[in-house]
């Protein structure tokens, strides 16, 4: 634990963590200081103004709150008529050249100035004269669309290219009120992570092209989850609304703060998986090629399956481990071969030393843990002579070729338990919809043997089986997640010391031996 | 009332040139400094009473003891030869006509602050001056006055010119930090001071040509030569521009502690004939306005000045006769601080622009009395809630003018327009 010393705020005597900000220190019990430039992950700038507290016998007096650090004894004055009247006038000078178009604005609801006005300024503009007119939805990059006017040049989209990407697009140029944010001419927003400045920004001068004008963010469920995007695990909101006659919608994903995982922040391709979750989805079951009703697949899928003389398994490593486990189970019950093959998930190269990994699947720690051989070799062994080819949630269409999977057609029934519309569900003659990651629950582990859980995020009309039901409905023997969770502490003897039932929210981090599930 | 302190060497034709100067005792008392300790030659400075030249009027010795005791990194000096301050015209004599005396003066205080790199921040647009004093560092470096070995001593000083790309706010010191570093001059937050994380996160002393061009006569002459100039807490000599609506304009040395309108009437040659005095800017644009009944009172000296609650600035006097139209005086500072406001902190970058419009607004002839009051409430609202004190530069000038002269305000107001000439 960190060192607390203990100041005054207001007169009242709290105790904050030592070292921090004002700001992030004070905010810790819940008391907030206004602030526009400042953000953790970005450091104190101090340009803004809005943080500015009153030191009681302090030199100087006046101080920035992001710039201060908390000291033993410390006398901070946020109350005072003096300190409300400058948020009040900063807030007056933060609006002058605003436009005020809120109502067409998409920050609206999410904005720092809309907040603010409520809660420190709400006087009636006594701006008289025009306004500074500068440039609108600007297209800087990466569906990055900006709008200088709305801009309070708190440069944190500026910090956070030259920060935390590095590459630098963007700048402030000009100075006094022709102060704006621009790129280099011709120069645009080229990193990875570019629509992180659409969450940073603080007033909505920063909207993304895919989200805009689609939904208006008070009508918006805002639900906690796991991006499946890679193996990072990044933290994540999942943004989703059903509007009147419709189906629950997911509009887009945003960053969730794990310090432990991936900070403040997601990278673009991550953040555009959620598409993956509304369209092309796998909704109607097939067998024999043709759509018929669930229950139907799966009494073909029952069918085939006692009949077949070898079976394989194929597991993705997206799987949550409770479903991997439950596969795992049903294997041994109906004698099929389990494989975890999916090079394909694994994308060379295209990883950085930030966020983004190589291994473009969720959960490839689970098969250590779980003990699933994953090799081509191992794949390769289990189809010879197998009859039937069973793939859960596993898109081998990402690495094989049509021709290789018509191959594998020829010699064996393919049938698919998954969630999506992709190149192998389409060959398969049995298909069996599940729900996926955003509307169920499971653990995962990433890259980095952090252990997480997410919840179900949203609910379908149709709400579609969850995997773990199916496997259940096709012979299973365990019946649900919980189930799952249950016994896979009692399988596996490294998991015994981890409370599975409360995982924190930042997530455990596994020792080796828990990964490679070697009993301590 | 003028004397020869600093300008000793101004008249002298080709005092730029090392060998004229060092006829007329330039780098003569370099043999004294590396004689003394750099804690002697810091003391001694203090106890002349030498107050920064720059504006602010800080004491010179003292600002150097702030320096760090026993560290490992590297000390710089830095120069501020950004002299933006309108109505201010010192520094260009210094560089001009005796560069030499201002190189020996980054020797002494380089010796004394234990610094071995100097940079001299010249505001981008002074070609003339770059190219004087650069002249004067080469031949410097020629006659082994810099460089690895200062003088024949085990001293190594290196000084550079650096030329900033002509901003106001790159005279604030920490903004002239930045501009040296390379990057865009926006002022720093303080704290940390730069005498403890300056240039390149290392502890740097500021200081403004004219206090470092002082030092030279002070090791020469002694702590208490330079004191005989002056008062007792303004001590010495400054170099005061003088402009306006007076006979004589220029650039006069004079000591500190002269009555003002003693020195428009008597240096200066008094105002054009038939016409009577409105008010005295007494050291550059930034520094409130005074009417003539304070002007009676006021002293050349920073004690006066604070009692006039103006300041003493920087030495730029202007005097504004009856033809002097208040309004559009106040259109035209706001207008020149709106203009280099950096941008960088909301009250500066927002509210000069507004002020700006809104006087604007009151020449057009269509402000109202809610107008003034609102410009009055802005200063207030501004002032000091900023990283630097570019907007108090504005808005102090700019209250004391609503202040003193909120009749010509109201008059544009009442009667939407001015029977005054415009300045």
């Amino acid at each position: 634990m960190a060192d607390k010393v203990k100041l005054f705020v207001n007169g009242q005597e709290v105790e904050v963590e030592s070292g921090k900000n004002l700001i992030d220190a004070i905010g810790a019990v819940g008391i907030e200081i206004p602030h526009l430039c400042y953000h953790p992950a970005l450091g104190a700038d101090g340009n803004c103004r809005m943080c500015l507290v009153g030191i009681e016998d302090g030199r100087p007096p006046l101080v920035p709150a992001c710039k201060t650090r908390a000291v033993e004894g410390m006398k901070v004055q946020l109350d005072t008529d003096k300190i409300k009247k400058i948020q009040r006038d900063i807030m007056e000078l933060e609006l002058i050249n605003h436009p005020t178009d809120c109502p067409i604005c998409d920050q609206a609801g999410e904005c720092k100035l809309q907040d603010y006005y409520m809660q420190y300024d709400g006087q009636k503009s006594r701006m008289t004269v025009p306004p500074v007119l500068k440039a609108k939805k600007m297209d800087l990059g990466c569906g990055v669309v900006h709008d200088q006017e709305r801009c309070v040049l708190c440069a944190r989209c500026v910090r956070f290219t030259r920060l935390i990407t590095k590459t630098g697009e963007l700048g402030i140029v000009n100075r006094t009120d022709y102060a704006r944010v621009n790129i280099f001419p011709g120069r645009p927003l080229a990193n990875r992570y570019a629509l992180n400045v659409v969450d940073l920004c603080p007033v909505g001068a920063m909207t993304s092209q895919d989200f805009r004008f689609k939904q208006r963010a008070w009508f918006l469920t805002r639900s906690k989850s796991l991006c499946h995007g890679c193996s990072k695990g990044c933290n994540i909101f999942i943004d989703h609304n059903r509007e009147k006659y419709k189906d629950d919608v997911i509009y887009r994903f945003r960053p969730r703060l794990n310090s432990q995982v991936n900070g403040y922040f997601i990278c673009d391709e991550g953040r555009m998986t959620y598409k993956l979750e509304n369209e092309n989805r796998l909704n109607v079951a097939k067998s024999a090629g043709a759509d018929v009703g669930i229950n139907e697949a799966i009494e073909a899928l029952r069918r085939a399956l006692s009949q077949a003389k070898k079976t394989v398994f194929l597991i993705s490593p997206n799987c949550s481990l409770e479903q991997m486990h439950s596969i795992q189970k049903f294997a041994a019950v109906c004698n099929a071969t389990l494989s975890g093959y999916s090079d394909g998930y694994i994308k060379k190269d295209d990883g950085d030393d930030f966020l983004i990994q190589d291994d473009k699947s969720a959960n490839r720690a689970g098969f250590a843990l779980l003990g699933l051989d994953s090799s081509k070799a191992g794949f390769e062994a289990a189809t010879n002579g197998a009859d039937l080819l069973v793939s859960f949630q596993n898109d081998i269409s990402r690495f094989l070729s049509a021709a290789e999977i018509e191959q594998l057609q020829e010699k064996m029934k393919i049938a698919v338990v998954g969630s999506y519309v992709d190149g192998f569900s389409e060959k398969a003659s049995i298909a069996l919809p599940v729900a996926s990651y955003s509307e169920d629950c499971g653990t995962i582990i990433n890259c980095s043997n952090i252990m997480q859980r997410y919840e179900a995020a949203v609910v379908k009309n149709t709400p579609a089986l969850d995997l773990i039901h199916v496997v259940n409905l096709l012979g299973g023997e365990i019946k649900n997640c919980k189930e799952a969770w249950a016994d896979l502490a009692v399988c596996n003897a490294a998991l015994a010391n981890i409370d599975l039932e409360h995982i924190p929210s930042e997530g455990i981090a596994l020792t080796d031996n828990e990964v490679s599930n070697v009993a301590a | 009332m003028q004397v020869k302190v600093l300008s000793a060497r101004f008249d002298i034709p080709d005092a730029h040139k090392i060998e004229v100067a060092k006829e007329h005792g330039a780098y003569s008392t370099l043999e004294k400094v590396f004689s003394m300790q750099p804690e002697e030659i810091i003391e001694l400075v203090k106890a002349s009473g030498l107050r920064g030249r720059g504006g602010a009027g800080f004491p010179t010795g003292l600002k150097w003891s702030f320096l760090p005791k026993n560290i490992d990194k590297p000390v710089y000096l830095a120069v501020n030869s950004d002299e933006s301050e309108p109505a201010t015209f010192k520094d260009r004599y210094i560089l001009v006509r005796d560069p030499h005396m201002l190189i020996e003066g980054i020797i002494i205080c380089c010796y004394a602050i234990k610094s071995h790199a100097a940079y001299i921040y010249i505001r981008g647009e002074y070609t003339t001056q770059v190219k004087a004093l650069q002249a004067a560092i080469d031949e410097a470096y020629a006659a082994g006055y810099l460089g690895d070995s200062v003088a024949g001593k085990d001293f190594k000083l290196d000084v550079t010119v650096h030329r900033g790309a002509g901003a106001y706010v790159c005279g604030e010191e920490t903004a002239l930090l930045e501009s040296i570093e390379g990057r865009k001059g926006q002022p720093r937050s303080k704290p940390p001071f730069p005498a403890v994380e300056g240039l390149y996160g290392c502890p740097t002393i500021i200081n403004n040509v004219q206090s470092i061009g002082s030092l030279p006569f002070i090791l020469t002459n002694g702590p208490d030569a330079y004191k005989a100039f002056g008062t007792e807490k303004s001590p010495g000599t400054h170099l005061f521009g003088i402009s306006g609506l007076v006979k004589k304009p220029g650039m006069y040395e004079l000591p500190l502690g002269l009555p003002i309108l003693e020195v428009i009437e008597k240096v200066a040659g008094g105002l054009r004939d038939g016409r009577t005095l409105k008010g005295v800017i007494p050291g550059g644009s930034s520094t409130p306005v005074l009417t003539p009944e304070e002007a009676k009172t006021v002293t050349l000296d920073y004690e006066s000045m604070a009692a006039h609650k103006t300041m003493f600035g920087s030495g730029g006097i202007v005097i504004l006769d009856d033809t002097v139209d208040m309004v559009k005086l106040v259109e035209n500072l706001i207008s020149f601080y709106h203009h280099e406001s950096c941008g960088q902190c909301t009250p500066c970058r927002e509210g000069l622009g507004w002020m700006l419009k809104i006087v604007k607004k009151i020449i057009r002839g269509e402000g109202t009395t809610a107008d003034i009051d609102l410009l009055v409430e802005l200063c207030d609202n501004i002032e000091m809630k900023t990283v630097c004190v570019l907007s108090a530069a504005c808005t102090m000038s700019t209250r004391s003018y609503l202040n003193k002269f909120r009749h010509e305000f109201e008059a544009y107001v009442k009667s939407n327009a001015s029977t005054q000439t415009a300045m």
